[in-house]
């Protein structure tokens, strides 16, 4: 039988089990790094850093996951954290120009086309839109998860995934069902 | 009804837009990167209290004269009344069950965490 997250999170606390916080570590890496490099716009090196870090300060503060909430919902929370400390020293990220936007290239994303497109639009949204649509739309998160993870009020999130989605759509017109 | 089939498009390829992201060797630099278990650690402080528990109990026997004190100790306590040997016991028993009830509930409430 798999252990659940909560499993392997008490053997890290009462054991301090390096093997348990390995099997965290492999459920949730990907879709740790992918909202990073969606968050950095493609930045992989860099998405990668940020995502070492979120899990080193995981492990040193895993008696501060108090299982309220989803164990992922609480490494989004400490990614976004690092993300935003990082791009606070790096300012060059959050207020980038659009026509600056060159968008690297993800070895992930190798199908050019809509994926591309979509890929694109997102990051041409403005920081606490691109977050929002990111954590409910891509990784399933609720309205009041997400809340949590951007420490932001729930209207504020709502607002933002309604209007990140409508940029989307503007932007995305062409692809979408006539 | 065109605006709920729009949606569904949109979420769907937003769903699909971040494929699995294989490991790489990600996890393996994560843990390289742990700080030492903290049993390890443990290992080391319990090896060095036995070492200094061991010091400080040869250094007592040597000061007090061969540990004449614990034949004189043990001689008072032979001389006592039957039921002030019990209370002691019981004294010491109640005193072990504490700490070890202690020790039990907060192992416990860490596994509730």
């Amino acid at each position: 039988m798999e252990l659940t997250d909560a499993d392997l999170v008490a053997r890290v606390l009462v054991d301090d089990d390096q093997h348990a916080f390995g099997e965290l570590v492999r459920r949730h890496q990907s879709a740790v790094r992918g909202l990073l490099r969606q968050l950095t716009r493609t930045d992989v090196a860099l998405a990668d850093d940020l995502a070492q870090q979120t899990f080193l300060r995981a492990y040193k503060n895993i008696r501060g996951f108090r299982g309220e909430a989803r164990f992922s919902t609480w490494l989004y929370r400490i990614a976004y954290n690092c993300f935003r400390e990082d791009a606070r020293r790096r300012k060059e990220l959050v207020g980038i120009d659009e026509a600056q936007l060159q968008t690297q290239h993800d070895p992930q994303v190798a199908n050019p086309g809509l994926r591309h497109d979509l890929m694109r639009a997102l990051s041409l949204l403005p920081l606490n839109e691109r977050s929002a649509v990111l954590l409910c739309c891509q990784n399933g998160l609720s309205h009041d998860e997400a809340a949590r993870v951007l420490d932001i009020p729930l209207g504020t999130v709502k607002t933002n995934v309604l209007r990140g989605r409508e940029k989307l759509k503007r932007i995305l017109a062409d692809w979408g069902p006539n | 009804m065109e605006q709920v089939n729009q949606e569904d498009w949109l979420d769907k390829e937003l769903r699909e837009a971040t494929p699995y992201i294989d490991d790489a060797g990600f996890t393996a630099r994560v843990l390289q990167q742990l700080p030492p278990p903290r049993r390890s650690r443990d290992l080391l402080r319990a090896a060095i209290l036995l070492g200094m528990t061991l010091l400080a109990s040869v250094l007592a026997y040597v000061v007090s004269g061969g540990g004449r004190f614990v034949s004189v100790t043990i001689e008072r306590l032979a001389a006592l009344p039957a039921l002030w040997v019990f209370l002691l016991a019981l004294a010491s028993s109640l005193v072990v069950a504490a700490v070890g009830a202690t020790a039990a509930i907060s192992r416990e409430r860490l596994l509730r965490a």
